[in-house]
């Protein structure tokens, strides 16, 4: 029982980055109908500059502002780097593919992915980078929680979760509440209807990368804070989020969530109750089963064949 | 409606007239192009019209005399390398430039045919199979790989595929790494993978690696005649039925399906080809290098061979070859020091040749530029004598390190903020023109040289990846058709 | 004897939208069918409910007495029904000959091996590829012969495109022809050539033909018989003169005349 609350707890926390890096890919494909792989490598700067800010002010064992104000920092510089990033990106790689043919971009993202990885070794070399939580006022974080039977939930991972969800109900706010995410959500069903109906095209794809790349660079952060991170993980985090983007429905936001949910699900129960190592069959055979049993995802809409 | 016997449609005189019009001047304009240049011209014309044979004669018996040239056994193992990037271009193209399916899980193939031919072939356990038995095997045993992988997607759209794909390779990483313990059995060999797998052989006799320490060419002359077979039978391919249907099925698959073209089964068996092609091209790898590990199948190779694809031109099987005997060699070069600098100064130079001709603004330009380099680094010494500390080095670094700053000794701070600073400045440059552009051109050059000598070529290894990288991005933004693939007009 | 084509009691549904509602239809051997109707009559629908690109959610559809329901798009050409597209849908950066060779798929066989040995008997095959797209093209006079064979389809103009696609249809060796607005966006000469066409395709290639067309000249010249729809029901049926007068087509096409008169 103690490892169930154990690992539901860790599945929430690995769920909710997920869900953040799906929720990027999904905004993206929903306006662009552009599978963004160079995403993940989003993610991955944003774990890096999280790193970067949290060392400039004075690292985690002799920080220069509050502890509690720390962490919203190094969340929100990630951010606003990754947005400017996500933003010089579609800008430069993307835009001028806009007419050429479905492959183009995506052989551009691609080629984006391989740069972003391999620059960040270039400059930042290959070593992991802890961000050494545990320092933060002599392990609060960790040791202070919520008790849950035996198990104390630390304080971190309640507030990793939390401000994850903050984001996601933000964003479903955005998108369904507001002038521009109906725009967004104009856009994303007809393009070029929604251009003659007065929408700025252009603004709304460079919004939409903004708000992606910003969850990213938040996911980035939070996942960091787990775990150490590297410049390497940019392609399997990448790779995790799009499938629980097209699991859960690609182009659904709420779709998106679950699936990055489930996908945190499964590979932290195959992880505590099978195998460390085989955690990506699991993942694997869910998108496998995906695929042939339920294509649309699990709220995505089946689509009717245009002619 | 005429119930008689039809009329022969040339009678229809008022109709026939228009034709001759805008219409046969369009069609007519590759005939005019060639019609210009004098003596040289008639070459032109002779080279052009040479049959795609002739071609490929000359190029591989080109190829096949370098190791007349070269002695050197490094340049023969570069050369055979490029022949097995030939090939797996080949196979790639067949997915990617006929079928149009995004394949990213492409060189998981490529490693299931080496470790199958590991399996095959080595104490692993214990089989030694003859080549003639275990490369047909492994072949039939790639195409059926393919053939289950792209299953799941075949009525899904690209973007499915190329999901399902990039986790298989995945997946296949995982596999390998994890699998010197499935069950307490060791199958792959780990991390570290297999070593002291068989070479080739042939009726009892083994196809030796190494002769006299040197590397042997029997390798490469095996490889380059498998790639003389492996072009001429996609050519067929391409040039038959098959090869129609697919091309139609890539230009509009609705219309090809109504047309009668199974769209679902001609994808798949695109899948399959390449798939077949990239387990053939692992057997040669394993033979050659005696050994197999997960590493060598991952996603540098695969975009690797995206670049040589795309390079030369996605779906012509000419530019393919051409973008794989262009970017094999050019990574091989990238990771000496020496030969890359020597690279990145003849690429600044034949970018500008290219961008301004031989014109006004190239002298001025490339006269600012020098002027700027060296008051820049006068300055520099003025200031700080270590930061021209790499004058001393000898040869053309000595020489171009008179003209860039290179410090003996880098501030933390510096290569990240020269690095994005020259990405910016490169950047900024394409958004703006005239004269500002002119005016920006010297120091954006000065800064990319600096970083160049400074931050990239001490590390080689990420930074021929980058290049592959920006290769890839430029290509798409610059020339989505590559080197020699045909313009192409898309359906909007 | 049986209808070459039938189609009873097809039902297609979009969501809550009926787009086609238990439409009986019926093609004889040898007859040249016109469907009209008002934009969103579902005429284009029809065609692709028939070619297997939608499946009917209810009803049938049979080609010579065999059921085709539920055949994929390709299964169906293979059976004998080809179609033009009201969107010209060529290949557009393979040649115009290539353009017909491609439809010859489905009745050829060479396979992947063959082709890659370049058997003899692939290589007969490949020249009988290449004759019937050569007869195929001819039909159109000197339009699209000669040097224009190795031109790629986006180079013609938008009349010889809609030709191209006919040739290409017919390489499908069909026996039911669906052409789909034909004399869309041409000129009266065109138009007037496209309807001699018509009637040439089954003189000469046998096709029994189903064709959309808005054009009223063109209707009257080639009919059989008419077949008007609106929101996906049959309104009316006969000969020309019949359904050109039925009170229901016209009030369909011009609104309920009778009603804002008064």
């Amino acid at each position: 029982m103690d490892t169930f609350i154990q690992l539901t707890v860790d599945a929430l926390t690995l769920g909710s980055v997920y869900a953040l890096i799906a929720l990027g890919y999904t905004l993206i494909y929903g306006v662009l109908k552009l599978l963004n792989f160079a995403h993940g490598d989003v993610f991955m700067v944003g774990s890096f500059i999280g790193f970067g800010v949290l060392q400039l002010l004075g690292g985690t064992a002799n920080p220069s502002v509050p502890v509690w104000l720390l962490l919203p920092i190094l969340v929100v510089a990630a951010m606003a780097g990754c947005a400017v990033l996500g933003v010089v990106i579609e800008r430069f790689a993307y835009r001028p593919l806009r007419d050429a043919p479905r492959i183009a971009p995506l052989i551009s993202a691609l080629g984006v992915s391989f740069f972003l990885a391999n620059s960040m070794q270039l400059l930042f070399g290959a070593q992991p980078r802890n961000y050494d939580t545990f320092s933060l006022s002599n392990g609060a974080l960790y040791l202070k929680g919520i008790d849950i039977g035996n198990v104390r939930v630390p304080l971190l991972r309640i507030i990793t979760i939390v401000s994850a969800f903050v984001l996601m109900i933000l964003l479903w706010f955005l998108v369904n509440r507001t002038r521009t995410g109906k725009a967004m959500r104009a856009t994303s069903f007809d393009r070029e209807a929604a251009a003659m109906m007065g929408i700025d095209i252009d603004r709304v794809i460079v919004f939409t990368f903004i708000l992606g790349s910003a969850l990213a660079g938040a996911a980035g952060v939070m996942f960091a804070l787990r775990v150490p991170t590297t410049v390497s993980i940019g392609f399997i985090s990448g790779l995790k989020g799009f499938t629980a983007a097209v699991i859960g429905g690609i182009g659904s936001v709420p779709g998106a969530m679950a699936g990055g949910l489930l996908l945190g699900f499964a590979e932290s129960y195959t992880e505590g109750y099978i195998s460390t190592k085989w955690s990506d069959l699991v993942v694997f055979s869910i998108l496998i089963g995906f695929m042939i049993f339920r294509p649309q995802g699990l709220l995505g809409r089946a689509d009717i064949r245009k002619v | 409606m005429s119930d008689s016997t039809p009329p022969i449609p040339d009678s229809q005189t008022p109709a026939d007239g228009p034709a001759v019009g805008r219409d046969e001047w369009v069609a007519r304009h590759q005939e005019r192009r060639f019609t210009s240049g004098g003596r040289l011209g008639v070459v032109e014309e002779r080279v052009r019209s040479a049959p795609w044979w002739a071609w490929l004669a000359l190029f591989v018996a080109a190829f096949s005399l370098l190791p007349a040239v070269e002695s050197s056994g490094y340049v023969r193992f570069v050369a055979f390398q490029t022949v097995l990037f030939m090939l797996l271009a080949l196979g790639l193209n067949v997915v990617v430039g006929w079928g149009g399916l995004l394949d990213l899980g492409y060189v998981a193939f490529y490693g299931i045919g080496a470790y199958l031919y590991a399996f095959f072939d080595s104490d692993q356990f214990g089989i030694h199979l003859p080549t003639i038995v275990s490369v047909p095997l492994i072949v039939v045993a790639g195409a059926l790989a393919g053939l289950l992988v792209g299953l799941p997607s075949r009525r899904l759209a690209g973007d499915y595929l190329a999901i399902v794909t990039l986790f298989f390779l995945q997946l296949f990483q995982t596999l390998t790494t994890n699998g010197d313990s499935v069950f307490g059995h060791n199958v792959t060999g780990g991390p570290f993978g297999l070593l002291n797998v068989d070479p080739y052989n042939f009726f009892g006799h083994d196809l030796a690696i190494e002769h006299q320490g040197v590397f042997a060419t029997s390798y490469l002359y095996l490889a380059l005649a498998c790639f003389v077979v492996v072009y001429i039978a996609l050519r067929f391919v391409d040039r038959s039925r098959t090869g129609r249907a697919w091309r139609s099925l890539r230009e509009d698959s609705l219309a090809a399906e109504a047309m009668g073209m199974p769209v679902n089964w001609l994808k798949l068996l695109s899948f399959s080809f390449g798939a077949a092609v990239a387990a053939f091209t692992g057997t040669l790898f394993a033979a050659q290098s005696a050994s197999v590990f997960p590493l060598a199948f991952y996603f540098v190779l695969l975009i690797t061979i995206y670049t040589m694809v795309i390079l030369g031109g996605s779906g012509n099987q000419a530019g393919v070859v051409l973008g794989a005997v262009i970017v094999g060699p050019l990574l091989e070069m990238l990771r000496d020091p020496g030969k890359s600098r020597v690279l990145f100064f003849l690429a600044l130079v034949g970018g500008m040749l290219l961008a301004f001709r031989l014109s006004r603004r190239l002298a001025i330009v490339g006269g600012a530029t020098l002027v700027f380099g060296f008051a820049v680094h006068e300055l520099a010494r003025a200031i700080e004598g270590s930061w021209v500390a790499g004058e001393k080095a000898s040869g053309f670094q000595g020489a171009i390190d008179h003209w860039v700053i290179a410090p003996d000794h880098l501030a933390r701070w510096i290569p990240p903020v020269s690095y994005v600073g020259v990405i910016a400045a490169i950047l900024l440059l394409t958004l703006v023109r005239g004269r500002l552009r002119l005016a920006l051109l010297p120091p954006t050059l000065y800064l990319a040289a600096f970083v160049w000598e400074n931050v990239m070529l001490p590390k080689p290894e990420p930074t021929r990846y980058i290049v592959v990288g920006l290769i890839l991005i430029g290509l798409m933004v610059l020339r989505p058709n590559g080197l020699l693939g045909e313009h192409r007009v898309e359906i909007i | 004897m049986a209808s070459l084509l039938e189609l009873k009691g097809v039902s297609l549904a979009f969501g809550g939208l009926t787009v086609v509602d238990c439409l009986d239809l019926h093609v004889d051997e040898g007859e040249i069918v016109s469907v009209i109707g008002p934009n969103g009559a579902g005429k284009t629908t029809l065609f692709n409910l028939i070619t297997g690109i939608y499946r009917p959610d209810t009803g049938d559809i049979a080609l010579d007495g065999q059921n085709i329901v539920g055949l994929q798009p390709h299964q169906i050409c293979g059976r004998g029904i080809a179609r033009t597209f009201q969107t010209l849908r060529l290949f557009l950066n393979m040649s115009v000959k290539e353009n017909v060779m491609a439809a010859a798929y489905s009745h050829t066989k060479a396979g992947v091996f063959r082709s890659m040995l370049r058997t003899p008997g692939m290589r007969r095959e490949e020249r009988a590829i290449a004759e019937l797209a050569e007869q195929r093209l001819a039909f159109f006079g000197k339009r699209l012969m000669g040097y224009r064979w190795d031109q790629p389809a986006y180079s013609l103009s938008y009349a010889n495109r809609r030709r191209l696609e006919i040739a290409r249809a017919t390489a499908a060796n069909p026996r039911l022809l669906l052409l789909d607005e034909p004399a869309a966006g041409m000129n009266p000469s065109e138009t007037h050539e496209i309807t001699e066409l018509i009637g040439e395709l089954r003189a000469e290639g046998g096709y029994t033909i189903l064709v959309i067309e808005h054009d009223m000249h063109v209707v009257e010249g080639i009919s059989d018989r008419v077949v008007a729809l609106d929101h996906g029901v049959k309104i009316a049926e006969g000969t020309f003169e019949q359904v050109a007068t039925d009170e229901k087509v016209i009030e369909a096409y011009l609104g309920l005349q009778t009603h804002t008169r008064k």
